[in-house]
């Protein structure tokens, strides 16, 4: 651990203002509080919020795990891993089912979370109307009278055109049927595992300065239409390191002729499939 | 002078992540893993929540502002106190018989329903093998739960309430080591 | 055969070792010491300190030298320090109608009670590169010292009543920005305290643009001064003010026309600056920004950038910006990927749209 910073380098005013909004964002659920975010020694953008979530909740008996992008060896997850390693001292895994707290950047693990773990997610941009209205005043009194009518008639818009909704990932979801919220820019193939989640979520936008949670067990709905329900992502092809054909599948250039292979976002479910394979 | 937290660091942080989990899992008696000494006329329990959240930037409201334990409270959080409930940001009731009106605590702005009120309520006990059914965000199912010591009137003040939601209250029902959280968005089930 | 990519740790770990070798340049030149930075680039330290919202010259010095130069890159590492530190307590305003002025010009009279002061400034070098060592002339004695107080140029106008009165004390309690997150609409006292940690670029080009006919105002320099204040504190346990030092501070008071509304006649207006040490680019660019941020509260008609709080608050913040901005170098595979899914899917429905007979798509396809 590097001296002279307090535990998990946040002081103890700082982790109590923390503390204090995440609670109040349980109590309602999908709607974004605002709070002091402090400037962190990473970049903001980089996951400054989900660090100050995980900063806020971290303890000695805690194992972190930190993915982006599904996996936990992409550079900023060991950057934000090796940070906590050294201004907290805790432990940390890359299996998903040892992590008490995980803490990622657009992916949902494969591997079902529980009731004991937490996932943190970093968020870039916490307001889903944002993009409709970048007024925040006015974002604001729409979410106040849960006018979503905006982007209901964006979705339709989509549909109009190209006969599908266009949003492929950040996909808009009403929590508990009230607060429309922004996943954070996890693909729409992971919205459903948000509904009725055994495990509490949390997510931190450090720039934009919000706070918001899923709690356990809640009714979380990815928007549609009646006549265009919503719908995941799938693949004709299998992850071609373990076989799976459920899982959400990167897709990597391996040659100079353009040649594809799909294998697993998620690395540690992927690698764990080829240990099971291999007993 | 007594003394707070031995260990405030981790101490506070094994306090948070309790309360953290009885607000996303309400209804749910969760044992509080320390309680500090405190005066007479606040819980151990209650303390441990105070110590854990609130500091120079937070005021509360104590139904009995008793000068010890406004002393206490002062000398180790460096809280405000507030002298109407409708200010304060957390309230401490330490006989709920007599306890104000939960239309008097502050339930937030339309536009900000976390500037409302946390209400730390000293209650006699927790019976969860009876008592009624209740159901929300954070409940598989249903939680069955008894909470000893209310108002009469107490659940249906907070039926009334939740009409504003957004808007409400959020509540920490403590005895026993134990704490029992109820965000405003849990449901009383009718029999 | 394709294997996962691996070694993330041992990469930054190379990376890191190659940017100190970066950063330290030719050993056979000496390093930088911290006091040559301070004293030879104080225009530097002053700029990191003021946007790094931290008073140390030293640790300003230290930040320039970690970070090569980069003052972006400085002044957030002053910044992620600052968080970190302890709050004692808060100083009394700053009072700089009492400033040991070094310089003090004005734009609106000729001469003023206790004169225009030129001091050291740029402002009359001819930039031309000087090749030569520079060798320091001694400075030529004044014929008298400047007097210990300047009266404010603006507190002339203010007794003939032809300038906006601002009443000392009739502000609200500012919130600490550093400590709060901001909403809108903010009040002035926090827009101020946002404009003083902006970006000085981004500050300029919203200041520029207000006199290219953005948001015009029809500003005069009515005052700008630089010098020492003192810097007090009362603490609570003594219950006297106690004087803990002096920092050098640049003040900028602009003076607009205002055509008079919301039951206001017409009169002068200010526009209100202030930064650490000398930074007079940037006491004037967010003198100009306050007072094109004032259009709300004087009833004028907002229409340009610059009057937009929203925008101005929310994009002045060069910590914010440059992470955010740098942090499209990330990894977006996942989203990406979503994307193309997505486009195949669009592009193969119009495939078989216009032919009968689809064409198969390579990678996935959605349902």
């Amino acid at each position: 651990m590097t001296p002279r910073y307090n535990f998990a380098f946040l002081d103890e005013d700082t982790k109590r203002m923390l503390r204090r909004a995440l609670l109040k964002a349980v109590a309602i659920p999908g709607y974004q509080v605002p709070f002091g975010s402090r400037e962190m020694p990473l970049p903001y953008g980089w996951g400054t919020g989900g660090i100050q979530v995980t900063a806020a909740l971290l303890g000695p008996d805690d194992v972190l795990k930190v993915i982006d992008q599904g996996a936990d060896d992409t550079t900023n997850a060991v950057n934000i891993r090796r940070f906590f390693s050294r201004v907290a001292g805790v432990a940390t895994t890359e299996h998903t089912a040892d992590a008490t707290l995980i803490q990622t950047r657009h992916r949902i693990p494969e591997t079902s979370l529980r009731e004991d773990q937490i996932l943190i997610f970093q968020v870039p941009e916490p307001e889903p109307l944002r993009t409709l209205e970048p007024r925040e005043a006015e974002t604001r009194t729409l979410h106040a009278l849960a006018d979503y009518g905006l982007m209901h008639v964006t979705l339709y818009e989509d549909i109009a055109q190209y006969g599908h909704i266009a949003t492929s990932y950040d996909y808009p979801v009403l929590v508990d049927g009230r607060f429309l919220t922004s996943p954070s820019p996890i693909p729409k193939f992971d919205n459903p595992k948000l509904d009725r989640s055994p495990a509490l979520m949390l997510f931190g936008a450090g720039r934009e300065k919000r706070l918001y949670a899923i709690p356990p067990y809640t009714r979380v709905e990815s928007l549609a239409f009646d006549d265009h329900p919503f719908e995941i992502q799938r693949w004709e092809h299998q992850c071609e390191l373990c076989g799976s054909g459920d899982s959400y599948l990167d897709e990597v250039v391996v040659d100079d002729r353009g040649t594809r292979m799909f294998v697993c976002s998620d690395t540690d479910y992927c690698s764990g499939r080829r240990v099971e394979a291999q007993a | 002078m007594l003394t707070a937290f031995a260990d405030p660091v981790f101490d506070s942080q094994r306090t948070f992540r309790e309360l953290l989990q009885a607000m996303a899992r309400p209804a749910v008696p969760r044992r509080l893993p320390v309680v500090p000494p405190s005066p007479a006329a606040v819980a151990p329990e209650a303390m441990a929540i105070l110590l854990t959240l609130c500091d120079a930037a937070t005021s509360i409201w104590l139904q009995r502002p008793d000068a010890e334990a406004v002393d206490h409270l002062r000398f180790h959080t460096g809280l405000r106190l507030a002298d109407q409930p409708q200010q304060a940001d957390f309230a401490l009731i330490d006989d709920p018989a007599s306890m104000p009106a939960l239309a008097c605590f502050a339930h937030g702005d339309p536009r900000y329903p976390d500037r409302s009120a946390s209400l730390i309520v000293q209650v006699n006990g927790f019976r969860t093998d009876g008592g009624a059914h209740f159901a929300g965000p954070g409940i598989r199912d249903a939680e069955r739960l008894s909470v000893e010591g209310l108002p009469s009137d107490f659940w249906q003040q907070r039926a009334a309430l939740s009409t504003q939601f957004p808007l409400g209250l959020d509540l920490y029902f403590v005895a026993a080591q134990q704490v029992v959280a109820m965000p405003r968005t849990t449901r009383l089930l009718e029999a | 055969m394709y294997v996962a990519v691996k070694g993330g740790e041992q990469a930054i770990a190379r990376s890191l070792e190659l940017l100190a070798e970066a950063r330290r340049g030719d050993t056979a030149v000496p390093e930088l010491e911290l006091a040559q930075i301070r004293e030879q680039l104080r225009l530097g330290v002053a700029r990191v300190m003021q946007e790094g919202s931290l008073y140390d010259e030293e640790l300003a010095a230290l930040a320039i030298r970690q970070a090569a130069g980069d003052m972006l890159e400085a002044i957030f590492l002053l910044r992620a320090y600052r968080t970190t530190l302890p709050r004692f307590g808060y100083t009394r305003p700053l009072d700089t109608s009492a400033m040991r002025v070094r310089r003090r010009v004005s734009g609106t009279f000729k001469d003023i009670p206790g004169g225009q002061v030129l001091g050291p400034t740029y402002d009359y070098t001819q930039r031309l590169l000087e090749f030569d060592a520079v060798s320091v002339t001694p400075v030529t004695p004044a014929d008298a010292p400047l007097p210990a107080c300047m009266p404010r140029v603006l507190d002339l106008l203010d007794a003939e009543a032809l300038i906006e009165r601002i009443e000392p004390g009739s502000d609200p309690e500012p919130i600490d920005l550093t400590r709060e997150p901001l909403t809108f609409p903010a009040d002035r006292a926090t827009r101020l305290q946002n404009l003083a940690r902006g970006d000085e670029g981004f500050l300029l080009g919203m200041a520029y643009s207000t006199q290219r006919g953005y948001a015009e105002n029809h500003p005069f320099a009515g005052e700008i001064r630089m010098g020492e204040v003192d810097v007090v504190i009362c603490p609570d346990e003594l219950g006297f003010p106690i004087e803990i030092g002096s920092i050098t501070l640049t003040e900028c008071q602009m003076i607009n026309q205002f055509h008079g509304g919301n039951g206001t006649p017409p009169q002068f207006t200010r526009g209100y600056g202030l930064s650490m040490g000398e930074g007079e680019r940037k006491a004037m660019s967010m003198a100009l920004v306050d007072r094109a941020l004032r259009c709300d509260e004087l009833a004028e008609s907002s229409h340009a950038p610059a009057q937009n709080q929203e925008f101005v608050l929310s994009h002045s913040d060069s910590v914010e910006a440059s992470g955010f901005v740098q942090h499209l170098k990330l990894p977006h595979y996942v989203d990406f990927q979503a994307e193309l899914s997505l486009l195949r899917t669009l592009a193969a429905q119009q495939t078989a749209d216009t032919d009968e007979t689809p064409r198969s798509i390579a990678g996935g396809a959605q349902a």
